[in-house]
């Protein structure tokens, strides 16, 4: 599996990670590599297999609708790096 | 007296007031401020933690002790949200995060009167085995090879974990395995490293990176302390659904090193001439040594344990590029400037990850996406179901299997491979346990020809770490590995 | 149908549960709080933090499924669909994808030809995300959390539906049985219940159409107006010889028309998987046969008692029972009373006040008892039904009882023949001329004659009574 400039630059929209032209090549080689190597798995029969998606034996514990009020503003805001009258601020997205 | 302590050890000390908490911590940080060149630590909390054993060896005087390991020193990866502390996963996009809450496990570290000496380095994100996709630089591995000053690596992701354990700079540290983190450096520093049963341990205020793969874990320098921490560390928490609701268990008061019965298995698949001579002498010795202990060995076959590499690097990127879709510049971490919205997510995130961080999301992205999705993502979830049925029938079968941890001893630094897939091959003996969800352990069995550690790796079943903490004891007490690396390091 | 065209119309209803705490998290759910004020570390995606899933909306989830007549499933998976947007911290929202709570059920709702009954292909839970505030400043949105995290009931229906009417009648009836249930309050000007609608056309005979998506619709007459300009624009288009495109559109309340919504670069790609942070989600049986059990009646059933207990028109029945709170206050009404009388006067005077007040019937100004005890002075005949309405907006305005004010006002009905016959004699006496031309012929003068002593008595006599008396002195 070949990966061209086309297939990576589509990635690299949905992940928004900007790939520079001079990275193009060498992440293409990479990600090849990559590929070429867990692709082995086609050859595995795994016809009438149930996927695993997680390896615990459980089933999800529900509690209880209760609020709690440990977490406050300041805890969620501090780290903003821009933010003004208790709101996140970001640029806008080009409509 | 503080030279070459261990939990047991130092608790003892303590215990007799032969030492305070003060000194014990005091020393530890002489030691890490003159170990800077092994570069294992993010950040070395050396008020906090002359305080807290302050009030440690207070608790003593006044006998309300958190527990008998009160006032003893630990290091804590630096995936571990610590509060008020710096918690940067060794990423620029978190370099100056500073969380308000504490992780489930160094909480419960906390509770138990461990004092924290600072913030271990690691592989960024967790990804990596080599420690060398680190923001903050490489860990130099304490040990080098005869004859060479090249400077080694100590493995990853939980490199500084391994390191500061092996270099003595701190009595056990805390780690986190995903495909091998634990106990790779375990193997590759000479130091105990224990991975427990997936949903053992709280993730709860641990950075994700699998969250189906991830479980924190100890690495000490022997199998005592692995014990006493897992019995620390582990539990059920209600603010982690993975989290499973099996009993807390006494660890380190069972122990018990009779393997006399026992059934040992040796998988055929682990075996391949690329093995050095002296990693496949290893496994060979331990294997004798556990049949004259009389335990019984059987040969076995686990078919599809060599295709779980490869489901590995589809799975862990996949969770991966999901989790890490937080990292936006919004609410928290680095924000580069952009002139919309989309161009500031693309700044943030394309200087804010390094190298493999972007591989790994991308190549998740992929796995994930439209069209690929059965091909790779399912492929690899159903792959791992035959890998967990390997190891369900290989344990109706025997207690325990014995491994190899690591394909290689720690090679050097400066070795740049061509191609990202070589340095997955790291894993190869690893990862299947982290697909399966089973506990496994590496201990330092000898070092080889070139004076360099070789770690050999037991895996149980699902919570079963007791049978596998007394195996490895078995093997610990009758090998009596003592091997320390030369102090180099210390200016 | 529309000069040949078919109109084919699927709708994703998103109902805002009613819960205190959000899905995953146990922050508050409160309407209108303070920007970033009920947003735990969770709700902000911070490091390390994880879901916990909140028993009540799961029950609420499988109320609403039972309800709409629904399979429920008692394994089901939650999902995480990925993509960036500021208001979406976690970078995806933790839905369901292919295995929902709730499968396939049905709902009937009244249109012209009868009953129709629209199908519903599945509900499931997912998070709501954050509010994006574009005009606070000319360069930056500004973002709040507070709704991020509260669960969403993602009800999707079947394509159904044929015309603009029947999707509002859908939407009326889905909002009737959530609120009935108290899974929903279905606020839609706060956003408690929004609809995306699908539309799509094709010639009759001809195999279905493109479909567009108009997202985020929050009023009934915004649904009608949306659907209708949609569907003439993709004739339009038709006819004249281009594509429907199939794309996501918005409705712009001021100019009545739907635009495309240019922000979206490719088609998104939300690459589904398995959130592997929780569990399966295994139902027990009793659990939700317990729930079952204590549904309450719904509108359809109560639809029904209220024809037969009460002999209603179907129209009738239908307009009380479409809220729950009316058809209690009409069932509070109705004991020992004319369910006919109470009718009328539920739909009519009482509703005419509530929309002119713009309140809700739980605000009434007239309460259940002062109601009755209004209706049961028309039933004695101490008041007229004309003075009862007089009356009627005099209790809404000064909130006391029927009574007292006919007590105040001396507003009791003549009834006494000897008192209405003095009122007559003088009409009569004063009025010598319209009774030659009534008796010559001109019957209709009659209601001269009555408006004459009603004017007397300021509207109190008795009509009954007067009527036969006048007619008895006219016609001798």
């Amino acid at each position: 599996m070949e990966f061209d400039r086309e297939t990576l630059l589509k990635l690299g929209k949905l992940a928004r990670i900007s790939i520079k032209d001079k990275q193009l090549d060498f992440l293409s080689r990479d990600l090849s590599s990559i590929l070429k190597f867990v692709d082995q798995l086609k050859e595995i029969n795994t016809e009438n297999i149930d996927p695993t998606a997680n390896s615990l034996n459980q089933n999800l514990i529900r509690r209880e609708d209760e609020k709690s009020n440990t977490n406050n503003i300041e805890d969620v805001l501090e780290n903003a790096p821009e933010k003004e009258l208790n709101f996140y601020v970001v640029p806008k997205v080009i409509e | 007296m503080i030279d070459k302590l261990n939990i047991v050890k130092a608790a003892e000390l303590l215990k007799k007031k032969e030492v305070s908490s003060v000194q014990i911590v005091k020393e530890y940080l002489n030691r890490i401020n003159k170990g800077k060149d092994l570069n294992c630590f993010n950040e070395v909390s050396s008020t906090n933690a002359v305080k807290d054993a302050e009030a440690s060896d207070e608790r003593r005087k006044n006998d309300s002790l958190k527990s008998e390991y009160d006032g003893i020193p630990i290091g804590i990866k630096d995936l571990f949200c610590t509060k008020g502390v710096t918690t940067t996963a060794s990423s620029k996009i978190l370099s100056n995060f500073v969380p308000s809450y504490e992780s489930t496990v160094t909480q419960n570290c906390e509770d138990a009167g461990l004092i924290s000496l600072g913030k271990l380095n690691c592989d960024e994100f967790a990804m990596g085995s080599t420690n060398k996709t680190s923001f903050f630089g490489p860990v130099k591995n304490p040990w080098k090879s005869r004859g060479s000053n090249a400077e080694l690596v100590p493995g990853g992701s939980s490199g500084g974990s391994a390191a500061a354990v092996a270099a003595d700079l701190c009595t056990a540290s805390l780690g986190t395995d995903t495909g091998g983190s634990i106990r790779q450096p375990a193997s590759f520093t000479g130091t105990v490293g224990l991975k427990p049963s997936y949903g053992r341990v709280s993730r709860w205020g641990i950075v994700a990176f699998a969250s189906s793969l991830d479980q924190a874990g100890p690495i000490t320098k022997t199998v005592d302390d692995a014990a006493i921490l897992l019995e620390i560390i582990s539990g059920h928490d209600k603010n982690d659904s993975t989290s499973s609701i099996h009993n807390k268990e006494e660890y380190f008061k069972n122990l018990n090193s009779n393997v006399k019965g026992m059934k040992i298995g040796i998988p055929k698949e682990f075996r391949s001439d690329n093995l050095p001579s002296s990693t496949q002498k290893a496994w060979d010795d331990c294997r004798n040594l556990l049949k004259s202990n009389g335990a019984e060995i059987v040969d076995l076959s686990l078919p599809y344990t060599m295709d779980a590499l490869p489901a590995y690097y589809i799975i862990a990127p996949a969770e991966a590029s999901s989790n890490l879709a937080r990292y936006d510049g919004v609410r928290y971490g680095l924000r580069e400037q952009g002139s919309n919205l989309i161009e500031m997510y693309e700044n943030t995130r394309s200087e804010g990850f390094g190298d493999e961080v972007k591989r790994r999301i991308l190549v998740g992205t992929y796995v994930l996406s439209s069209g690929y999705y059965d091909a790779y993502y399912l492929k690899a979830q159903k792959v791992r179901s035959l890998i967990k049925n390997d190891f369900n029938n290989a344990f109706s079968k025997v207690d325990a299997i014995l491994t190899p941890s690591t394909p290689s001893v720690a090679f050097e630094i400066a070795n740049e491979p061509n191609d990202p897939v070589q340095n997955y091959l790291n894993d190869v003996f690893t990862v299947p346990v982290n697909l399966a969800g089973i506990p496994a352990i590496s201990i330092p069995f000898t070092n080889d020809e070139n004076n360099l550690p070789i770690g050999l790796q037991i895996i149980t079943n699902s919570f079963e770490e007791q049978k596998l903490l007394n195996i490895a004891k078995n093997i610990e007490e009758t090998i009596q590995y003592k091997e320390v690396p030369e102090k180099w390091w210390v200016k | 149908m529309i000069d040949g065209w078919n109109l084919v119309i699927g709708i994703e209803v998103h109902a805002q549960v009613n819960s205190s705490s959000k899905l995953f998290s146990a922050s508050s759910t409160k309407f209108g709080s303070s920007p970033n004020s009920q947003v735990s570390l969770i709700d902000a995606a911070m490091p390390g933090m994880l879901p916990v899933i909140n028993d009540y909306c799961v029950k609420q989830a499988v109320k609403s499924g039972i309800g709409l007549n629904a399979k429920i499933n008692k394994k089901s998976i939650f999902d995480r669909k990925n993509y960036f947007y500021q208001d979406l911290p976690q970078g995806y929202q933790i839905s369901q994808y292919k295995n929902p709570i709730v499968g396939e059920g049905y709902i009937d709702i009244e249109s012209k030809e009868g009953s129709k009954r629209i199908g519903i292909e599945r509900l499931h839970l997912e998070q709501d995300a954050g509010k994006s505030l574009h005009d606070q400043d000319p360069k930056y949105t500004f973002v709040d959390l507070n709704r991020s995290g509260i669960a969403l009931m993602e009800i999707v229906s079947k394509p159904d539906m044929n015309s603009p009417e029947e999707a509002v009648d859908y939407v009326r009836k889905v909002r009737s049985i959530l609120r009935y249930l108290d899974t929903c309050d279905g606020n839609m000007e706060q956003g408690s219940l929004r609809a995306d609608v699908n539309v799509s056309v094709n010639k009759a005979g001809d195999e279905l159409g493109t479909r567009c998506e108009i997202k985020n619709l929050n009023s009934f007459k915004h649904i009608s107006l949306a659907i209708t300009y949609e569907t003439k624009r993709q004739i339009k288009l038709i006819e004249s010889g281009k594509i429907v495109d199939q794309e996501t559109r918005l409705y712009d309340i001021n100019t009545g028309e739907t635009r495309s919504m240019r922000s979206k670069e490719d088609a998104h790609d939300y690459r589904y998987f398995p959130d592997p942070d929780l569990l399966p989600l295994v139902l027990e049986d009793q659990w939700i046969e317990e729930i079952r059990n204590n549904i309450p009646e719904l509108p359809d059933q109560k639809k029904e008692r209220f024809i037969k207990e009460y002999s209603l028109s179907n129209y009738d029945a239908e307009v009380i029972v479409s809220d729950k709170a009316t058809s209690e206050y009409y069932e509070a009404v109705v004991k020992g009373r004319t369910p006919k009388l109470v009718a009328t006067w539920v739909t009519g005077e009482l509703f005419s006040v509530l929309n002119k007040k713009n309140i809700s019937i739980q605000d009434s100004p007239v309460s259940t008892d002062m109601m009755g005890e209004l209706l049961d002075n028309i039933k004695t005949g101490k008041i007229s039904n004309r003075l009862a309405k007089d009356i009627f907006e005099d209790m809404c305005e000064t909130g006391k009882n029927p009574n007292s004010i006919i007590e105040e006002k001396g507003l009791a009905q003549i009834s006494d023949e000897g008192e209405i016959e003095k009122l007559v004699d003088e009409v009569l006496k004063n009025n010598p001329e319209n009774i030659e031309k009534y008796r010559n012929g001109k019957i209709k003068l009659l209601g001269f004659f009555v408006g004459e002593v009603m004017k007397l008595s300021k509207g109190k006599a008795n009509p009954a009574t007067l009527n036969k008396l006048l007619k008895k002195k006219l016609d001798y």
